[in-house]
């Protein structure tokens, strides 16, 4: 499938509306799923829309110890990003709206920058509890960024490609690289996680630490504008894996199942593993996960070279 | 650079604290911790309570013993049997009354229901602290079977007074024995669940083993009570040690564990909830016939009585004196979370990830608004004091500034 018109691609679909609408949906269908593996009913479908809604509505609340400017910005530079991001990924199984060498390096720069926002949004402000959230999440940041990283470069290198639309294709005529590398997979897997602060790498947002971490403060506009953000995040991170590790774009509706399955499987783990402490976060992406995406990248060089 | 600014460059030079509560997402009832952290390990703790005072002891003198019995089960909403029994025992004993072996007994079925409920609740709260959000709705469902139990039989679901002066109000019936035992036989298999789930989940264990590490002697030192003692090794158990109404009949095992940790903690309480549900079967099969009251007269004759019953969090002590009219004269209640907080700030805290304080801190299953009284510590031998009505008045007014 070609892509639209440019404007078309950022207002309306895939990016803008579709896919706004689309994070939505996911972020319903993981709570129900989480709901469900709990041994709870769950929401209902249009449990999100008005949880954004009455956020959007509400009066937006600014402390007077932050720096004003940055407060409002952040949460809007933080969406931009991640619906920038969205741009370069083949959303719903259609081919990306932008496409050029490198746009890789890219879309992952712009989903840390999220990231970055976020710790930010934390460390502009005095509350406390921001500021020891703020420090978690930077410091989460820099032990899943790497063997995240790592992960997505490994299609890359398969392909010997940096452009996502030449990385798909390239997936599509093969067997699925979740096959071929199962260990990439994994942590690509885990780190959307640690990079959407799911459960069990939830400590930077831990209630019964520091009640919400670096939102804390936030309220209103702001934090509905970082919960989108961070729904927008889920949806991109889970296209882009599907896209490299389940068989490129092929067919866009098995294409949105694929992303459903990715999309249980997290909740799957989110529901089962109980949190882990910050330093058991870092020990883990490091000791084990920085590592296993290391001994893959050998296997694919040696594989590739010989 | 504004006021908040300001205060918080002169106090951030010196030490870092991170306050929790009174109002915090992590508790159900106010209190106030401060923990000293640098970076992220606790190096200091301080706790201040206080927020629910509800002058009980002091309402007490106002009522008679039978208003008292209803009054004292409102100190706590998860407690509210063995509050209700610990004072009614002192009212008996001083009365010279002795209640009949069925009534007894079904003290004894209402204590461990309790144990079973206030237990699961727990078992969801510090899961919950440590991010097991699924243990936490599991077991909080699983506590709804006891909730029915309590709720078809005494009523109630939170405060079911099964205690009247003499003995009790509710009989068990075969009926309830019939209805019961199936939902209490299902609860024995969840919570061997639980126990498998505890000591073989790895990323469990890795935010329970050798947390939260308190010895034995030290435990004991601190005079820490119910399964907090039990799980360092300290076996502490009023049913065992001083056998009150329905224990003396049918005595109850204990449950201790020598691994002193968290991990010990969750063992204990799930151990103490498969005794009690095997104990609550084999009482109601084995029930005494008779009659379910004694008669109680309306004045209770001058004296002084103790009694010390096991709740659900430990050893819960109870003095009242008499003054041979229908109030009494002195009603004076030492919860068990009061003698277990010493365990977490003095030693426990310190050193450790303010992560793991959540769990830590729910550990001891704290109820903040059994712990609302006025506490002063003497370092002297012989230092005792009397502060009158004025002075007291005055430390209030200047406390609750």
């Amino acid at each position: 499938m070609s892509a639209p018109h440019p404007i078309i691609c950022l207002l309306l679909f895939p990016g803008g509306l579709m896919l706004l609408a689309s994070s939505l949906f996911y972020e319903w269908l993981e709570r129900k799923l989480v709901a469900r593996f709990q041994n709870r009913i769950g929401p209902k479908v249009y449990q999100p829309v008005a949880d954004m809604l009455k956020l959007i509505v509400k009066e937006e609340v600014i402390p007077k110890s932050v720096n004003r400017t940055l407060f409002i910005l952040l949460p809007i530079f933080g969406f931009a990003c991640v619906m920038t991001a969205s741009l370069y990924v083949p959303m719903f199984g259609v081919d990306a709206a932008i496409g050029m060498s490198g746009d890789l390096v890219i879309t992952m720069y712009l989903l840390s920058a999220m990231s970055v926002c976020l710790g930010m949004a934390g460390a502009n402000s005095l509350n406390r509890f921001a500021v020891v959230g703020a420090t978690r999440t930077l410091t989460q940041l820099f032990a899943y960024e790497a063997p995240f990283m790592l992960s997505l470069l490994l299609p890359a290198i398969a392909a010997q490609s940096w452009n996502i639309a030449t990385i798909t294709k390239y997936a599509e005529g093969k067997t699925w690289m979740m096959l071929t590398l199962p260990i990439g997979f994994v942590i690509s897997i885990i780190g959307v996680m640690g990079k959407l602060e799911i459960p069990p790498f939830d400590a930077p947002e831990a209630e019964s630490e520091i009640v919400s971490g670096a939102l804390s403060e936030y309220s209103g506009r702001g934090l509905a504008l970082f919960r989108i953000a961070k729904n927008v995040e889920l949806v991109v991170c889970l296209s882009l894996i599907a896209a490299f590790y389940l068989g490129g774009i092929g067919n866009p509706l098995l294409f949105i199942l694929k992303t459903f399955v990715l999309l249980a499987v997290i909740a799957l783990l989110q529901s089962s593993l109980t949190r882990f402490r910050i330093d058991q976060t870092i020990g883990l992406w490091w000791q084990v996960g920085a590592i296993l995406s290391l001994a893959q990248l050998m296997v694919l060089i040696m594989v590739k070279v010989l | 650079m504004t006021e908040l600014q300001e205060i918080n460059k002169s106090t951030s030079a010196k030490k870092y604290i991170v306050p929790i509560g009174p109002q915090h997402p992590a508790l159900k009832e106010p209190g106030h911790f401060q923990f000293t952290v640098e970076g992220e390990i606790v190096v200091d703790a301080t706790i201040r309570l206080g927020y629910v005072h509800r002058g009980i002891e002091k309402a007490a003198e106002q009522r008679n013993y039978t208003q008292v019995l209803y009054l004292v089960e409102r100190v706590c909403g998860i407690c509210s049997h063995s509050h209700g029994t610990a004072f009614i025992q002192c009212a008996e004993k001083l009365a010279g009354v002795e209640i009949p072996p069925r009534a007894k007994a079904v003290r004894a079925i209402a204590g461990e229901i309790e144990r079973l409920h206030s237990h699961l609740l727990w078992l969801g709260v510090a899961s919950h602290g440590g991010g097991f959000d699924s243990m936490f709705m599991y077991s909080w469902r699983d506590r709804e079977i006891v909730m029915e139990i309590l709720e078809n039989f005494f009523g109630n679901r939170v405060n079911y007074s099964v205690n009247i002066p003499g003995g009790v109000k509710e009989d068990i019936t075969t009926e309830f024995i019939d209805q019961v035992t199936p939902k209490l036989e299902y609860l024995k298999k969840r919570m061997e669940y639980y126990l498998d789930v505890i000591n073989t989940d790895i990323t469990f264990r890795q935010r329970t083993v050798n947390i939260g590490k308190i010895g034995k002697v030290e435990t004991d030192k601190l005079g820490a009570t119910g399964p907090t003692a039990r799980a360092s090794g300290v076996a502490r158990d009023m049913r065992i040690t001083r056998p009150y109404d329905g224990y003396d009949l049918f005595p109850v095992n204990i449950v201790t564990d020598d691994r002193c940790d968290l991990n010990a903690r969750f063992v204990v309480r799930i151990k103490e909830c498969i005794e009690s549900i095997l104990y609550i079967i084999d009482v109601m099969n084995r029930m005494p016939d008779g009659e379910l009251t004694a008669k109680m007269p309306r004045k209770i004759p001058a004296g002084e009585y103790m009694s010390s019953v096991e709740a659900p969090r430990g050893e819960l002590f109870y003095f009242v004196r008499s003054n041979g009219t229908e109030n009494p004269d002195r009603v004076k209640i030492r919860t068990a979370s009061l003698c277990n907080w010493g365990t977490v700030v003095s030693s426990v805290a310190k050193g450790h990830k303010l992560a793991d304080m959540p769990m830590i801190l729910s550990g001891i299953d704290p109820c903040f608004s059994c712990n609302d009284r006025m506490v002063q510590i003497s370092r002297g031998k012989n230092d005792s004091e009397v502060w009158t009505w004025e002075q007291l008045r005055k430390y209030g007014i200047e406390y609750y500034q």
